[in-house]
């Protein structure tokens, strides 16, 4: 098979079985769980072949990448929406590392699942969620990037609200929905614009040559405004700078998505954008400022909260975040192979660690023993040589989880809110107030007869 | 099996109450209030040791049926199974409908109406085939598009169906609107906290604001070992350390909490301790005295897990693992209660306005009881013109029934009768196998004895022992083994009480390598501690910032190799690392200095004693055996077997291990047991006491893993050399034990298949044991329903289905019963908690249980919690209940009523099990057999009638193959084979 069909293949494989199980689901039918097992297993199976394959071939061939044409989704006049997919020396081990991370996940979940009401959902989704994560590595223009893009967000968020029929996790999708649309809205702009002032979106026409070693294109302050606007959009997928904080409240699904989509692939999306970008990026060296300055801030206040987190997940929510604002920094400094390395091997080490996660207990008695029951107390290192009240400073901000949520909350949202009652005076129909929303009813318990 | 709280002194605060006045009185008060209301919250320690007790703790005094009914309001939580599941239980003929008369007979009667209807008649009416559910809400629909006027209930009974030949449903319904008065909407009520009255009024839910902040410091309080920086100032309490922590300048508050800082720096400045502070915000609250009680109560159980934490080590503070904090409940309330205060000060501008709010309940349709009553009318075949030529009493008083028999009121009738059919399904069978003849060839000698844990789950373990090698003898006692030990292993760091949870122990036992191996040991030590530096240092430099950046960076990747092969091939990976510390950790021989040290034995901290004297141990040793009835003519080799359970990834590892030995491994008990037995001394002493051990027996320990069913022997070097054969054979008949074992075991797990047999089902249980994506890697105690004390050979041959605890007793070796009231006295609360716990986290997995474990996130080393800031969840997550059928214990004691009764009543603790009905009980005759059922008051009552059988099968597998229901008890006869 030609390595064109091999890349298809690729994208294509969690596609089918994603539009196959919706269908079977749709239409009333079961597939039990040894089945769905075997297909995942299967699936995953044949895709680290093809990705190997691939890899193998490229390599004897040293070619640099493989482009395929799919024609154009659409087209309106001067534009078009060109169905590309790419892979190259950046797309390819992302690609790869996706694979076997979701196929671990994949194999995890099987066992992890077993019996759970939605079994069948988590499938559905995990492999939704590969195809957008696939089609996001593998686009080959910011239009079919934000496809895959809002596929990821999507299933992320239907992943988190995994346990529908408890509030607090419905609660907290909606707020990660919430942020990222605001953080997708900077994608649409930068779309938007970059076919507005360059005609064009696709990587071809925005750089040129091979990766590594590709040449920006586009100049101007326009560059500069589109630039910046992905850099915050690719904060908002990898919870960094003004959009971080969402990360914990993610930790409301099942241990094995969070450890696929905020210790494996979806929380590095925003990496990659970045990577994929980066001759533009250093073209401006505002956004370049811009992507060192977000990632070490976030960097600094994630290693600040996590060290007063109490609780498995969370600290390794804000671990993750500390080393993605650091893979941002590095991006920035134009550490680019090294950013990849730290990146692959970040994902690997928290995909374990977040499916490893409720084994701390037994994990640290094992410590504790085998250290003879002295641990060596942690947090004396340069900050015990602050003053005590600087100490308790600090330990509050950190406890406050740096006053995000207080900020969001208070500034934010109700600023949103009182705008939006002010917006209303001029809607005169909607001015009536509606009749107030009764508070979500508690799950009828049965009443007494 | 595992053990309990007592918790007889439960609300003794009940009777008197001081009154309020003076500034002291009203302290005290307080206290006392809290006291109260403490009783109420879960008492699950951290979830390293997991006890199992009864939920319901706080209302043992009283009675089972009413207490369910009573918590199920308290907790808004489910007092039984619903009834649809014990409707779908009588259509699998789970529940007969002579059960429902049986239960319904032992009901007070009542006329409704003379000549035609009873109460008996109108409630069997209500239970079979039960009603129609109406929930209050659709009922206008049911009328106009449904079918309730168009025909009536298809599945009436015929009677009925034929009484009411010649009504029409729309004359009936018309008739029952007439006569049967709507509802009135139910009354406004106050509210009992703030919380209520805020959500009635403005929509907001108090909680969620309140709660976010208070785990968030509780859980940092509370931390074990997580957090990279622990609390400051932790040592001035929780309330001294938040507020200093949380008003320094400069912070940004979430909404509606901005005021905390100026009331902390208020409550600093005054000097006010967490009572002041409590009787501060009550008044301004204005909560008045008499409504403290429910006030406080209803504020703590809003966040039931973190305060029953805090009350647990406020308790008892040893039970926290590693760093013992101070803790206080009365300054958990105080934090709560003060962002509660400013909240409410922020929302509603005054902060006794809410006081005057009123919280109406959701609304329910006024023809509710309409529509009941005309679903009754038809179930009871009552037409409507007598009904209408009732006079006003009689139909009073039918409406009146009507409504009594409520939902709760039926699945309490329904849920004793579903325990009258596992009662019968259990009774009448046990007494038909006692009734043939034993099922056990007689030798001179038996080949072994093998002495298990009680545990349920080692029932199907011995019935295989026993179906390999008819020559072996099995035994039960609680799997401490009488050694109540403080103990610590060669790699433990410091010691770990081995015996139930009630008991001190008052002796100390510990593991040291022989003097010989002490080099060994050297290393051994060194290359833990080195192990122990890299991986802690792993695991932190992985997280932070600096050092996580080269880390992460370099060494992450590796990371693969693990994650890839763990979840892959758990049984391979789980093995290699076995082999590698077999190749890399020398394992020093090792020997437990159990014998008392005499001089200066005492350690003046802790008070344990070093060891035992051999009268000591002879005690010990007699505990065991005496009431087991094994005087004389052991075997020549006797394996005491200690259990535990291994499993990855399972914060809950600790509720599948032996909780009579308080939640750990008994495999050190089971060593130290067989080594005490083995000594001169020992043996001659407990030949004055009347146990006389053959010159050539030999004790050996060993441990039995539940979930990997793999099987260990210690101590194999001191046995003397002619004993190796009986070891070789025990061993080899283990071996085949242990594929039977697990052979039952996987009909059970969904994950197995049907088609695993043999020693592909011991290498399927083994690599649940490693597999960390396993939620469950054992069923633990799931479907345990039966306790019998009594001798082995009535049991013996008979497939239990691993739902019975087996403890030895026998009663002809015991005339004084005093044995029996040690038996009882420990199982009985150990069974009792165990089955309890079951019982509540089933009916009612999100209020009683702590639902799926697929969310659960570790907090603070000492428990889970949903998500990253929710509560502590208490007790067992869904995915150990979800085989469980939920009945109370049955025991059945091989003994006379009257026998029993004595030791039951010589123990506050058994009465309140047994005559509050906790438990069921029943005694078995020891002579003839015959069986009597406790049914309270004293009152014993015969078994009789025959309809369960007692079926024959040539061994357990042909009896349970391709089966992964639950299984009716069966007689194993090998010799039915050829017959059938």
């Amino acid at each position: 098979m030609s390595l064109e069909k091999l890349s298809l293949a690729l994208i294509a494989t969690p596609g089918v079985l994603f539009l196959m199980l919706s269908l079977v689901w749709l239409l009333g039918g079961d597939i039990p769980e040894r089945a769905m097992s075997r297909l995942t297993k299967g699936a995953y199976v044949f895709l680290t072949l093809v990705v190997s394959v691939i890899y193998w071939k490229m390599w004897q061939t040293d070619m640099h990448s493989i482009r395929v044409s799919l024609g154009d989704w659409f087209s309106v006049s001067h534009y078009h929406f060109p169905l590309t997919i790419l892979l190259d020396r950046l797309s390819l081990p992302i690609v790869g590392i996706t694979i076997i991370l979701a196929g671990i996940v994949g194999a995890f979940s099987v066992r992890y699942l077993h019996r759970d009401p939605g079994f069948h959902r988590f499938f559905l989704l995990l492999h939704l969620f590969t195809f957008g994560a696939l089609l996001v590595f593998m686009a080959d223009s910011l239009d079919l990037l934000l496809a895959g893009w809002e596929i990821v967000g999507i299933t992320s968020v239907l992943l988190i609200s995994f346990f529908q029929y408890r509030p607090d996790p419905v609660r907290n999708a909606l707020r990660v929905f919430g942020i990222y649309r605001v953080a997708d809205l900077f994608m649409l702009l930068a779309v938007f614009l970059a076919h507005h002032w360059f005609k064009t979106a696709s990587w071809n026409g925005m750089f040129s040559g091979e990766w590594p070693g590709h040449v920006n294109n586009l100049d101007g302050p326009a560059a500069t405004v589109v630039a910046v606007l992905l850099v915050f959009a690719a904060s908002g997928k990898s919870a960094q700078g003004p959009f971080c904080g969402w990360l914990v409240r993610a930790m409301e699904g099942p241990t094995p998505s969070s450890a696929v989509f905020y210790g494996a692939i979806s929380i590095h999306a925003g990496a990659y954008l970045l990577l994929r970008i980066e001759p533009l990026l250093h073209y401006s060296k505002i956004a370049t400022g811009l992507v060192i300055f977000i990632g070490l801030t976030t960097a600094v206040l994630g290693t600040l909260v996590h060290r007063t987190c109490a609780d498995a997940k969370t600290s390794l929510a804000y671990a993750s975040q500390t080393q993605l604002g650091l893979i941002f920094a590095e991006i920035g400094l134009g550490w680019t192979t090294f950013a990849i390395i730290h990146l692959i091997s970040h994902a690997v080490l928290r995909t374990l660690q977040f499916l490893r996660s409720p084994s701390m207990l037994r994990d640290y008695n094992r410590v504790h023993a085998a250290a003879g029951g002295q641990i060596d107390p942690t947090g004396e290192h340069y900050e015990s040589l602050l003053p005590k009240h600087v100490q308790v400073a600090l330990y509050r901000i950190a406890l406050g989880r740096g006053f995000y949520d207080a900020v969001v909350d208070r500034f934010i949202v109700m600023l949103a809110v009182r705008l939006a009652q002010l917006l209303a005076v001029f809607e005169p129909r909607f001015v009536s107030k509606p009749a107030p929303q009764p508070p979500v009813a508690e799950p009828v318990r049965s009443p007494a007869h | 099996m595992s053990a309990t709280h007592s918790h007889s002194e439960t609300c003794g605060c009940h009777d008197h109450v001081p009154p309020s006045g003076a500034v002291d009185e009203r302290h005290e008060r307080l206290r006392h209030v809290l006291d109260h209301a403490a009783h109420y919250l879960p008492t699950q320690g951290p979830i390293g040791v997991f006890v199992h007790h009864n939920t319901l703790h706080a209302f043992q005094h009283q009675g089972f049926e009413n207490s369910v009914i009573e918590a199920a309001q308290l907790f808004e939580a489910e007092p039984f199974l619903s009834e649809e599941e014990y409707q779908k239980a009588r259509e699998q003929g789970r529940i007969l409908d002579e059960d429902i008369d049986d239960v319904l007979n032992r009901e007070p009667d009542a006329e409704i109406i003379p000549g035609r209807l009873t109460r008996r008649k109108l409630r069997r009416a209500l239970l079979i085939p039960g009603v129609r559910r109406v929930n209050g809400l659709d009922i206008a629909w049911q009328i106009e598009e449904g079918d309730w006027l168009q025909r009536f209930r298809s599945d009436l009974p015929p009677a009925s169906a034929h009484l009411l030949t010649g009504d029409t449903p729309r004359q009936l319904w018309d008739i029952c609107a007439a006569r049967v008065r709507p509802q009135a909407a139910p009354a406004p009520h106050r509210p009992r906290r703030p919380h209520e009255a805020i959500l009635a009024a403005k929509g907001v839910d108090l909680d969620r604001i309140v709660h976010p902040p208070l785990i968030r410091l509780v859980g940092a309080y509370l931390d074990q070992g997580i957090a990279y920086w622990p609390m400051p100032l932790r040592e001035e309490g929780l309330l001294v350390a938040s507020r200093r922590i949380m008003s320094q300048p400069l912070s940004i508050y979430r909404r509606h909490l901005s005021g905390v800082r100026a009331e902390f720096l208020r409550q600093e400045e005054k000097g006010m301790n967490a009572e002041d502070v409590v009787l501060d915000t009550l008044e301004r609250l204005a909560v008045l005295p008499g409504d403290w009680d429910e006030f406080i109560t209803a504020e703590l159980l809003a966040l039931r897990g973190w305060a029953g934490m805090i009350r647990m080590l406020e308790n008892d503070v040893t039970l926290a693992p590693h760093d013992r904090v101070k803790c206080s409940l009365m300054e958990f309330l105080a934090l709560r209660l003060t962002y509660t205060l400013v909240a409410v000060q922020d929302l509603m501008d005054d902060t006794s306005t809410w006081r005057a709010i009123t919280v109406t309940p959701l609304k329910m349709d006024p023809l509710t009881p309409v529509a009941r009553f005309f679903d009754a009318a038809q179930l009871i075949g009552l037409p409507g013109n007598v009904i209408a030529a009732l006079p006003e009493e009689m139909f009073e008083q039918l409406a009146h029934e009507i409504a009594a028999c409520n939902e709760t009121e039926r699945r309490r009738l329904l849920h004793l009768a579903y325990e009258r059919r596992h009662e019968r399904g259990i009774l009448i069978p046990l007494a038909k196998h006692r009734a043939l003849p034993r099922t056990q060839p007689e030798y001179d000698r038996l080949a072994a004895q093998v002495v298990f844990c009680i545990d349920e789950r080692e029932e199907s373990f011995r019935r295989a022992l026993e179906e390999v090698d008819s020559c072996m003898e099995t035994v039960g006692a609680a799997g401490f083994f009488g050694v109540a030990i403080d103990y610590a292993g060669i790699d433990d760091a410091s010691g770990v009480s081995l015996c139930p949870v009630v008991v001190k122990p008052g002796h100390s036992v510990r593991e040291v390598a022989v003097d010989e191996h002490a080099h060994l040991h050297e290393k051994r030590q060194w290359l833990r501690r080195a192990w122990a530096k890299i991986t802690r240092n792993g695991f932190i430099s992985s997280r932070t910032l600096v050092r996580g950046w080269i880390s992460t960076a370099l060494l992450g990747f590796f990371s693969l190799f693990p994650l890839v092969f763990r979840v892959l091939s758990p049984r391979a990976y789980g093995r290699l690392i076995k082999r590698l510390n077999r190749a890399f950790l020398p394992e020093p021989r090792t020997e437990v200095t159990f014998m008392r040290d005499d001089k200066a034995s005492r350690d003046a901290t802790s008070g344990l004693v070093t060891g035992f004297t051999e009268p000591e141990m002879a005690d010990r040793v007699y505990s065991v055996l005496g009431p087991a009835g094994l005087h004389k003519a052991h075997a020549r080799l006797v394996v005491i077997l200690g259990h535990g359970s291994t499993s990855l990834n399972n914060p809950y590892e600790s509720a599948y291990c032996c909780g009579a030995c308080g939640g750990r491994t008994g495999a050190p008990n089971a060593r130290i047991f067989a080594m005490m037995a083995n000594r001169p001394g020992v043996r001659a002493a407990l030949r004055e006491k009347g146990i006389i051990i053959p010159e050539d027996t030999w004790f050996i320990g060993g441990y039995h893993d539940t979930c990997s069913d793999d099987i260990e022997f210690f101590d194999v070097d001191l046995m003397p050399e002619d004993h190796h054969g009986d070891l070789n054979r025990v061993r080899q008949s283990i071996d085949k034990a242990r594929v039977l074992n697990a052979d039952e075991r996987v009909r059970r797990f969904g994950t197995a298949g049907n088609e695993i047999r043999g020693e592909r089902a011991l290498r399927h249980v083994q690599a649940r044991s490693e597999h960390i994506a396993e939620p469950r890697p054992e069923y633990g105690h799931c479907t345990n329903a039966v306790a019998y004390v009594g001798r082995r050979e009535h049991t013996h041959g008979l497939f239990m289905d691993r739902r019975a605890f087996l403890i030895s007793y026998d009663a002809t070796k015991d005339p004084d019963n005093q044995a029996l009231a040690r038996v009882l006295g420990a199982v009985i609360p150990v069974c009792g908690g165990i089955s309890l716990e079951y019982y509540f986290s089933t009916v009612d997995n999100e209020a009683y249980g702590s639902g799926t474990k697929l969310p659960h996130n570790i907090t603070g080393l000492v428990g889970v919690m949903n998500g990253f800031q929710g509560d502590l969840r208490t007790g067992l997550p869904v995915q150990t209940v979800e085989l469980h059928e939920p009945v109370r214990i049955l025991f059945i004691v091989e003994t006379t009523p009257q026998r029993l009764m004595s030791v039951i009543k010589a123990s506050r603790e058994l009465v309140e099990f047994v005559c509050n009905r906790w438990i069921r009980i029943a005694t078995m005759d020891p002579d003839d057999g015959h069986i009597e059922i406790y049914r309270g008051n004293d009152v014993f009552e015969p078994l009789v009638g025959d309809e369960e059988p007692l079926p024959v099968t040539p061994n357990s597998r042909t009896w349970y193959r391709g089966k992964s229901e639950h299984l009716p008890l069966a007689r194993i006869d090998p010799h039915c084979a050829r017959a059938a």
